[in-house]
């Protein structure tokens, strides 16, 4: 179990993650956007970190405002919330540099495991999926925890 | 590249109102967050950052840091984020 903390003030939710490139890693904010069905990076801080984009591969997304283009890129490593991804594709996109973030945490990678939030407390709580009763019963301790 | 000794990254964030930073990590906190480094670069320009980063690496530099010491979307703003993949 990990928690994380946010800032129950703020009209976003930010969040650690922790990028792994060909050239080294990067700690950078994201937001948790349960809006997105893919998990975006900026494309910039993906090239300065030694990804080739030019032969990525391109692909239509649907935004809140239109319709627009991103190329898709496959990430080393991705750690948030406690999970961890390998390989893992992302939207490399131009992200406006006034959200004052490098990325948006999808749900591509938060479905991995169930996400407990406590908005007035500022908790983020991943927990594997149950399996059983009693597993039930351990996870519900651990939520109880952070109410 | 401007930092000397590590500091807490909290700390470095206060001093550098609405610039982005870039910060070598010394120290993890006991769930493995970042809570302390070394300022390498400061700039209110991103991308200005991002190409700091570059250089670092080629350096030797292993783990970054980069983020905004700053509000998430200009004052007065609201922000509307999602992306929908269509295959």
């Amino acid at each position: 179990m990990l928690w994380s903390r946010f800032d129950p003030t703020r009209a976003d939710v930010r969040i650690w993650a922790r990028l792994v490139g060909p050239r080294g890693a990067v700690w950078c904010e994201m937001v948790l956007d349960t809006g997105s069905s893919k998990t975006v990076v900026d494309e910039r801080l993906l090239a300065r970190m030694g990804y080739n984009l030019l032969e990525a591969q391109p692909i239509a997304i649907a935004t809140a405002g239109g319709r627009t283009e991103a190329s898709i890129g496959t990430v080393r490593q991705l750690v948030a919330l406690g999970m961890e991804a390998t390989n893992l594709p992302v939207l490399a996109m131009p992200l406006w540099q006034s959200l004052g973030v490098d990325g948006l945490l999808g749900l591509d990678f938060l479905r991995r495991r169930n996400l407990f939030c406590n908005f007035e407390k500022g908790i983020l709580l991943t927990l594997p999926f149950s399996r059983s009763l009693m597993h039930r019963f351990s996870l519900s301790v651990q939520i109880f925890a952070a109410l | 590249m401007t930092g000397q000794k590590p500091e807490p990254i909290e700390e470095i964030r206060k001093r550098f109102k609405d610039e982005w930073l870039l910060i070598k990590v010394t120290k993890h906190d006991k769930n493995g967050f970042p809570i302390e480094g070394i300022l390498l670069f400061h700039n209110p320009n991103r991308e200005a950052v991002y190409e700091a980063l570059e250089a670092a690496f080629k350096q030797g530099e292993q783990e970054l840091l980069t983020c905004f010491a700053g509000p998430l979307v200009p004052e007065g703003w609201e922000a509307v984020l999602n992306v929908v993949v269509t295959l």
